[in-house]
């Protein structure tokens, strides 16, 4: 597809879009909508505008992004050796496999109560709850990833004389590797929403924290500005992110995907 | 032969027989460490509780009807958002799927309401319902809702165009196809849906009732937060987690194995 | 059965990567009497599938028309089955539900649609995995399970695209074997596409040639019946055909 084709596609996309936006405001006046209720589109732009002015947007969404950040690689840094140790010998993935399930079933907002428990209200406590939701699921994922590597695979490297070390570097990882950026993307995705529940049960400071504020004062601009924030971003994140490095690895591997 | 290797392969042979074995045995040792520490005084009692603790705590809670309650009022809810997340959620993935123009006017406000995630509804949610069960409602369907709508859609596309080919060719008509073809062709698909979306409506149901709830297993574990008690939040997170084994296990897993394996749509 | 009339047809695609328009059927004219086999053999990409899909009423001609008996092909329909290289089976449908399909969606009832399954499956040599799912199938068997769908419908006019090009060797001599003995049986009309050969000359009373879209030349197949591998690959006759036909398509 030439440029050309790429913006007509883009316009395509946000066509839709765009007709919401215009309805909206058109809606609003026809229906003489409370603002307390649902906000007029230039109420939530000049919400939008003040929280720049302000700063206080970029200090929600730069305490809410640290969090994410923080938790995710330091999880992704303990879950994906780990993983890998426990998959290389199939009796002891098996073994292993229900226990991770089960807490990757629990991943994230079930941790909340005991999290704040631990750490108190804060960065430790949300910080955790975004570790727990990627760490079990990207160690289970990696878990499999590395035992579905055909043991075929594994011998025809060992005879070409591959130790150790070029083993688990040449073999091991990228064999799990679609597995692991599958784990990470689903692991994300609970992330973010517990996120956004522990900001608004635990934190004076973040996204979640920010709309849910609002709710007191009956600001529903500054809530739908808060929401459109948070959309965009995952949007941005998973889609410019997480989605094409899926794409490249597992399409390359013809691995099947769902959506 | 060493006994450990003995022990090893009693297990795997045991776990052959009966694989319920195999998931739960891994437990064992879990339990024991915790256990082992709890009893060691490693962290205070009040922080760390130990397995009887929970047990005692369990046996408590069921027998006040505290906890029988609440695990109804929990899965209730997710029944019925998950029966309107799909409800709505395969007709609009059928048609979404099927026709072109309903692709082009849907699809990207999908993808846009998606990604707001369910949890960052619930402040305005509770300005329009106020505490209560339509806050939750809501949110869980819609939580439902995505996943089920996009995986559907999925898999309608995925049906190959020969066997619309062929069905035409053998005198279908287009409802007939529909039936016949695209909603079994798109099931295996429908039902990841469901799994994930099963996934995330749970989770939201948790927050939902953590922040929102007057009952629930959420609200149990925030409940017992609020009163500093760790043992009864622990149980409310294996509840959770036994919760989740047996939807997947009794639920999801057979209607997997009668579908899209028995029919070698999906290999396992 | 009915006979089969093409006339003057064409097929003009765009093609969307290339910026380009692609004459892939040009000017095409045939005619298929009632109860005859026809094969159309050419080189890939010279429109064979271009033209069985238009007659299938899968896509629509550029310019031309198609008659079945003294009706115009409008659109896919019952009256001309189809059997596809990709076998097309429902993996949901047992095999007895795969055959009964077109019955059913003629609205006939349930035991007597299965029994016009059974029927037709034991014409296909099938009877013992009428309650097996297409998975469970090797993929001779589950050709022989789109012949009898097709064939249960009763079709005026059958339609086969390289039906056995993904089946093995051996498989595939059976299958010529089988579908010329239920062809002498049942006298269907029907139009067969390969790039075989051996396979065109062997199923066929007419083999069509095709190059770059136009018919090249037709051979005529006065070869007897029934047709057996062990005996033909001796004859001089079918090899004389074969030959014949083999010059046409690499001179195509
Ligand atoms: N949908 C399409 N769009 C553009 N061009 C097409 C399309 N389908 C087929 N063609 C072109 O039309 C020509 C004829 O294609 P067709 O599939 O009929 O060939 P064929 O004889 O069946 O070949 P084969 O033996 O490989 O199956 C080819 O050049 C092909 O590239
Ligand atoms: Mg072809």
């Amino acid at each position: 597809m030439g440029w050309t084709g790429r913006i007509l596609a883009g316009a395509k996309f946000l066509a839709p879009l765009a007709v919401l936006l215009v309805l909206w405001p058109i809606l609003i006046r026809a229906f003489n909508v409370n603002p307390q209720i649902f906000p007029d589109i230039t109420a939530v732009a000049r919400a939008g505008l003040e929280s720049i002015r302000d700063g206080s947007l970029f200090a929600h969404m730069g305490a809410s992004l640290a969090r994410v950040a923080v938790g995710t690689v330091l999880a992704i840094l303990v879950a994906v050796p780990l993983g890998v140790l426990m998959g290389v010998s199939p009796g002891v993935s098996a073994f292993l496999t229900p226990l991770l399930r089960f807490f990757s079933v629990l991943a994230g907002i079930a941790w909340i109560p005991i999290a704040t428990l631990w750490f108190g209200y804060g960065f430790g406590a949300i910080t955790f709850v975004i570790f727990n939701a990627v760490f079990f699921i990207v160690a289970y994922n990696t878990l499999l990833g590395v035992s579905t590597i055909p043991m075929q695979v594994r011998n025809a490297a060992a005879s070409l004389g591959a130790g150790r070390w070029t083993m688990l570097a040449e073999v091991l990882l990228p064999g799990a590797l679609p597995n692991i950026v599958t784990g990470v993307r689903t692991g994300l995705g609970f992330a973010w929403r517990g996120l956004i529940a522990a900001e608004i049960i635990a934190t004076n400071i973040g996204l979640g924290y920010m709309i849910f504020v609002a709710r007191d004062f009956y600001r529903t601009e500054v809530i739908v500005f808060g929401m459109i924030v948070i959309g965009a971003l995952w949007l941005l994140i998973d889609r410019l992110l997480l989605a094409p490095v899926e794409r490249a690895t597992i399409e390359r591997w013809g691995m099947v995907r769902s959506a | 032969m060493n006994p450990a290797l003995q022990a090893w392969s009693l297990y795997a042979r045991a776990t052959k027989r009966w694989p319920a074995l195999a998931a739960l045995v891994p437990f064992i040792p879990v339990v024991a460490l915790w256990w082992i520490v709890a009893a060691a005084g490693v962290f205070p009692r009040a922080f760390f509780p130990s397995p009887p603790d929970v047990v005692r705590s369990f046996a408590d809670l069921v027998y006040k009807g505290i906890l029988p309650e609440y695990l109804e009022d929990s899965v209730a809810r997710l029944a019925v958002g998950a029966a309107a997340g799909m409800a709505i959620g395969i007709p609009l993935g059928l048609l979404v799927g099927l026709s072109r123009k309903a692709h082009a006017a849907l699809w990207p406000p999908l993808l846009f309401f998606q990604a707001i995630g369910d949890i960052a509804w619930l402040p305005i949610l509770l300005i329009w319902f106020g505490f209560g069960l339509a806050t939750m409602t809501f949110v869980i369907v819609y939580t439902v809702l995505f996943p089920v709508v996009l995986n559907t859609v999925l898999g309608v596309r995925s049906v190959p165009v020969e066997l619309h080919r062929a069905a035409l060719s053998l005198g279908a008509s287009k409802p007939r196809i529909l039936w016949e073809v695209v909603l079994p062709g798109a099931l295996p698909n429908i039902i990841t849906g469901l799994r994930n979306g099963l996934g995330y409506g749970w989770r939201a149901l948790i927050a939902a009732e953590m922040i929102v709830g007057t009952s629930g297993v959420g609200f149990l574990m925030f409940d017992a937060r609020r009163a500093g008690s760790v043992v009864e939040i622990v149980l409310g997170m294996i509840v959770l987690g036994l919760l989740w084994y047996i939807v997947d296990a009794w639920v999801l897993a057979p209607i997997e194995r009668a579908t899209g394996q028995r029919w070698g749509l999906v290999t396992r | 059965m009915k006979s089969l009339a093409i006339r003057n047809l064409s097929k003009t695609y765009f093609d969307a990567y290339a910026g380009a328009h692609v004459d892939a059927v040009r000017d095409v004219s045939l005619e298929v009497p009632e109860g005859e086999f026809v094969s159309i053999v050419g080189p890939s990409g010279c429109g064979k599938t271009t033209i069985l899909n238009m007659v299938a009423g899968f896509i629509a001609p550029s310019s031309g028309e198609i008659l079945v008996g003294d009706h115009a092909v409008a659109g896919p329909g019952p009256d001309r089955g189809v059997v596809f290289q990709s076998f097309a089976l429902f993996p949901w449908k047992t095999v007895l539900e795969n055959v009964a399909f077109g019955p059913k969606m003629r609205g006939v009832g349930k035991p007597e649609r299965e029994r016009i399954a059974r029927e037709f499956l034991s014409l296909a040599g099938l009877s013992h995995a009428a309650e097996r799912y297409p998975n469970e199938l090797s993929g001779g068997m589950q050709q022989r399970v789109g012949v009898a769908r097709a064939l249960a419908n009763e079709p005026d006019v059958l339609l086969m695209d390289e039906p056995f090009a993904s089946v093995d060797a051996q498989t595939r001599m059976t299958l010529q074997e089988e579908l010329t003995r239920i062809w002498q049986e049942r006298r269907s009309t029907v139009l067969f596409i390969t790039h075989d050969v051996p396979e065109a000359v062997f199923l066929a009373n007419r083999v069509v040639v095709l190059s770059k879209g136009r018919v090249l030349e037709e051979v005529d197949i006065p070869l007897p019946r029934p047709r057996r591998w062990d005996a033909l690959v001796e004859s001089d006759d079918f090899k004389a055909l074969a030959n014949q036909v083999l010059q046409l398509v690499r001179s195509a």
